[in-house]
């Protein structure tokens, strides 16, 4: 006879055994899963790199529609000089930019020499469309451009009078920008942590319902739980089965992420932050105590439903809530208050960001960010346990 | 060996819906005893208590000496049940899912696999054996969960409408199967709401009705009890009228 404990590693190590191979046949769920994983990381940097790069291309290479260019050759002559290409502009203008197939069109009015001439100022209007992200820069560039023209000729005139510019500039502006290169880029940043959150919430979900909901629903829970398996034993396997799950497709979006940063041809945009072995480390050391929490929860959910499906819309409301606590913490401009460190997912959002900047995670603050998610694992596996032992499992079929 | 003494269940949430009341029977070793309701007379839930599934509200059963509430892990051990529930894991072979109880019941390694091998060799199961159960017809998905009952030798065999949606092949199957264990002296119990199925194979008979046993003996006991011609109208006299009952 073994002793009962060793009989109950072993049955927790069955279920373990099983429930991987389970998962691993699925060709389906375990193709999607694993496949999108791998791939997140190179598509979406591509993307944002092509994005990146573009817009910087477009502020370079500026082209500025022009009407009326005949009525200031001047102005003309010296956005060329500052190589901007100069082209005229089409009689659709207005609709032209508010579709978007123009970013910014330079009109110079029609009285501009005259103007000139009697001493007021003259006036050009750019005509665009803020809201469009892809625009921004070259609005950008067309008005700075023509606000360095404006300054040029002010202090010109200021000196064929005699006057120093600096009487007409008393304010010199001076930035000092302590962000490091890593530092800049924050909606980088956001979005590359996010994604690795997304990875531990997403990874185990499949997985997870179908070894609780699906197993129900297939109506092979009730031969299980009438072997000698105790309910704590069935909970633990199942629940270190989706851990282990959830961990591969972890790795499998950071090694993504890790690869294409390394090696893929990605335009030179300075990459505004840092993603090397030492960060990928980071990461997955930080995502540990999601790893365990959220396969946990994941269960809990799936234990409750009767079919796979109901616990489809069940999980839909863990997925908001986990996905919205980053945005609202981007949104929140201030600096992080101390207790956040407490609170699950914030905690690990807050902390990928730390590494990412390339500073290595308090370790106060990673021992505090684990309380909370393995608390809450217990409760969730325990609750588990409870439930598969009551009656009331048999009875919705 | 199964003894039930006063087992009573009821469900809801003041208790109200009484599915079995103050039930009593034995179903010795060596026999095929059968449970003969209509739908909704108490057959499952008495099956699940007796399978530890259900907590008794009041009463007791024992199997084998064990108390199914004071040492329901040792009752587990000591059962094979084949429940209405019988669904395998379609992803995993015939084999991988008996094997996969077997382990749950602390067999493993050479003894195990000559276990497995010898139950499908009975059932006919060989040149399936390695196949996954995706892809299995009712028959033979039955045959898989049978297996996978026996897979640790109980020596108490429960079944709970077993043979619902199965075809004539299946059915015979099964029977010759209970009468193989029947013959190496276990206990076996199963429930029916068909009399053909009851009367051809059990050896004595527990008639429930409305969560109460109403008559228990042999085939010939209860014809004589009911004063009728034929078993099937000694049951119609039993229960007091045909409802849920199929020929």
């Amino acid at each position: 006879m073994r002793r009962p404990g060793g009989a109950r590693v072993l049955r927790t190590l069955a279920i373990l055994r099983k429930e991987l191979v389970d998962m691993f046949r699925d060709r389906r769920t375990g193709t999607v899963t694993l496949l999108s994983s791998i791939l997140a990381g190179p598509i979406f940097l591509l993307l944002l790199f092509n994005l990146m790069a573009s817009q910087a291309e477009r502020a370079r290479t500026l082209t500025l529609p022009v009407v009326g260019a005949q009525y200031a050759p001047a102005v003309v002559a010296y956005l060329e000089r500052q190589q901007v290409t100069i082209t005229n502009a089409p009689s659709d203008y207005d609709a032209k930019v508010r579709s978007g197939d123009l970013d910014v069109v330079l009109i110079v009015d029609r009285d501009f020499a005259h103007d000139v001439a009697q001493g007021r100022p003259a006036t050009v209007r750019l005509v665009f469309d803020r809201s469009r992200d892809r625009a921004r820069a070259s609005i950008a560039q067309a008005e700075a451009l023509l606000g360095g023209y404006n300054r040029l000729w002010g202090q010109e005139r200021l000196m064929l009078r005699g006057v120093t510019s600096s009487v007409a500039n008393p304010l010199r502006i001076e930035s000092d920008d302590v962000a490091t290169p890593q530092q800049s880029g924050a909606l980088v940043l956001f979005l590359v942590a996010y994604y690795g959150l997304f990875a531990s919430v997403m990874g185990g979900m499949a997985v997870a319902l179908d070894t609780t909901a699906g197993e129900r629903e297939r109506q092979s829970l009730e031969p299980l739980l009438m072997t000698p398996a105790r309910p704590a034993e069935i909970v633990v396997g199942k629940w270190l089965a989706v851990c282990l799950f959830d961990a591969l497709v972890v790795t499998l979006t950071l090694t993504g992420f890790y690869l294409t940063l390394a090696f893929a041809p990605l335009p030179p945009v300075g990459v505004p932050f840092l993603f090397g072995a030492r960060e990928f480390a980071r990461f997955l050391l930080v995502l540990v105590p999601m790893i365990l929490m959220l396969p946990a929860i994941l269960l809990y959910v799936g234990s409750r439903a009767r079919a796979y499906r109901e616990a489809q819309a069940n999980v839909s409301v863990l997925l908001f809530v986990v996905s919205l606590i980053p945005v609202v913490q981007l949104f929140m401009q201030r600096k992080e208050p101390g207790w956040l460190m407490f609170v699950p997912v914030s905690a690990q959002y807050s902390l990928l960001n730390t590494s990412l900047r390339g500073e290595a995670p308090a370790l106060v603050g990673l021992a505090s960010s684990w309380i909370a998610p393995l608390t809450i694992a217990v409760i969730a596996l325990v609750a588990v346990a409870r439930h598969l032992s009551r009656e009331s499992i048999l009875s919705g079929k | 060996m199964i003894v039930v003494d006063g087992i009573a269940k009821a469900f809801g949430r003041r208790r109200e819906i009484a599915a079995v009341r103050n039930v009593s029977f034995a179903a010795p070793d060596g026999e095929i005893t059968g449970l003969l309701g209509p739908n909704g007379a108490g057959k499952t839930t008495l099956l699940r208590m007796i399978a530890t599934l259900v907590l008794p509200d009041a009463g007791s059963a024992r199997v084998d000496n064990c108390d199914v509430v004071a040492s329901r892990y040792a009752v587990r051990s000591r059962i094979g049940v084949l429940s209405d529930a019988r669904g395998l894991y379609p992803r995993l072979t015939a084999r991988e899912n008996v094997r996969y109880f077997g382990t749950l019941h602390g067999l493993d390694g050479a003894a195990l696999e000559q276990r497995i091998d010898a139950l499908f060799a009975t059932l006919g199961l060989a040149a399936l054996a390695d196949r996954r159960t995706a892809g299995f017809s009712q028959g033979e998905k039955m045959k898989v969960a049978i297996a996978r009952a026996l897979v640790h030798d109980p020596h108490t065999i429960l079944l709970d409408e077993p043979t619902n949606g199965l075809d004539v092949m299946s059915v015979r199957m099964l029977r010759a199967a209970l009468r193989t264990l029947r013959q190496t002296g276990k206990c076996v119990l199963f429930s029916s709401h068909v009399m053909q199925e009851v009367a051809a194979l059990c050896d004595r008979i527990v008639v429930l009705s409305q969560g109460r046993v109403i008559a228990e003996g042999t085939a010939g006991e209860l014809v004589a009890r009911a004063g009728t011609a034929g078993l099937e109208d000694a049951f119609v006299a039993l229960l007091g009228s045909d409802e849920g009952l199929a020929a």
